[in-house]
């Protein structure tokens, strides 16, 4: 009697925690708009410029300015 | 509103290019010892001067030489610019260089046109090995620090100069500080104006520094100057030094992967392909 207690027991664990385990992974569906990981994947992460003769992205951390430079990466 | 506090800015030519130091509330005398120090130690690490520390270093291959502080911080950072650009940037470039003509500084004379074969560089660590006080370079090598000793050099400048400052050395830029208004320092960058604060900037390109069919931009992997798609990259990344290897980098890995590439080292990247 113990021992049918004991597989009847053990059925219905895994009957309920297979039955758990669906529930959990239909109401959690892969996001098809998910942004890929990691971020060097995404190559266009930053607002991307177009500009004559290239295009310049800049990222969060840097913001664009309409002041004059004072100076620039071009040298002679 | 507050004025805006007075910008100090001081332009000079060294190391064969143009250099600008700016600051928010420093003395001229202060940016003048900026340019001294760029003096002296340009003096020491130029490959064009055959008494200077570098030369002497690259003609004394085989064992192991003296090196000042300078010029080991420099070498040990050349050997990170090879690990991390997988050696795309590596300063084992001199022989290379000779054999396409430029032996003197473009302002004194325009390299003679040659024919250059095909010669990959060495990997630069079988070649070079640097120890406290002390470095070791292979024979048949020879260093050129180039870009690398420019943004190494802002980025000096930017933490001597005082808090709120902006060294330009040839092109490479280091900036600290708030800028002048508190928002960053505004620098031109591939045509447009973006705000540094505690960031570097650097454009590689193979537009100037060129005669005839060739220019100053070795691909290591040929030992040729660089044709891969690209002819300017300019780049924002968190200091001088790398933001002149990544620019490098991208100029080298060509357009298909320069996006990739700079989206994962760079926080701001300019990519001009070649018309």
């Amino acid at each position: 009697m113990r021992t049918v207690i004991l597989k009847a027991g053990a059925t219905l664990l895994t009957v309920a925690a297979t039955a758990l385990s669906a529930l959990y992974v239909t109401a959690h569906l892969k996001n098809p708009a998910a942004p890929l990981q990691p971020t060097v994947l995404n190559a266009s992460r930053g607002a991307g410029i177009s500009a004559p003769g290239g295009t310049l992205t800049l990222g969060p951390s840097v913001q664009p300015s309409t002041e004059h430079p004072v100076t620039s990466t071009y040298a002679s | 509103m507050p004025p805006e506090p007075p910008v100090q800015a001081h332009h000079f030519e060294a190391l064969g290019t143009n250099c600008s130091l700016f600051g928010v509330g420093l003395s001229r005398g202060r940016l003048l010892e900026g340019e001294f120090w760029v003096r002296r130690l340009g003096a020491r690490l130029t490959r064009f001067a055959p008494d200077s520390e570098l030369s002497r270093f690259n003609a004394e291959p085989g064992g192991w030489r003296d090196v000042g502080p300078e010029l080991e911080s420099l070498l040990r950072e050349s050997l990170r610019a090879f690990e991390t650009s997988a050696g795309l940037v590596n300063v084992a470039v001199l022989r290379s260089m000779e054999a396409v003509g430029y032996t003197r500084p473009i302002a004194e004379a325009r390299p003679e046109a040659t024919e250059p074969q095909p010669c990959p560089l060495p990997a630069l660590p079988d070649v070079l090995a640097v120890r406290p006080g002390a470095a070791r370079l292979e024979l048949g090598a020879g260093i050129d620090l180039g870009g690398i000793a420019k943004g190494w050099m802002a980025d000096r400048l930017r933490d001597s100069l005082g808090p709120n400052a902006l060294a330009n050395i040839g092109g490479d830029l280091s900036a600290g500080g708030q800028g002048p208004a508190g928002a960053g320092w505004p620098v031109g960058i591939g045509g447009a104006t973006v705000l540094l604060r505690e960031q570097g900037a650097a454009t590689s390109s193979v537009r100037r520094r060129r005669w005839g069919e060739q220019h100053h931009l070795i691909d290591p992997r040929t030992g040729l100057p660089a044709d891969t798609g690209l002819e300017e990259v300019s780049v924002v990344t968190a200091s001088g030094v790398e933001a002149e290897v990544v620019a490098k980098a991208a100029l080298l890995i060509g357009p298909e992967l320069a996006p990739a590439y700079c989206a994962a080292h760079a926080l701001a990247w300019w990519l001009s392909p070649r018309p």
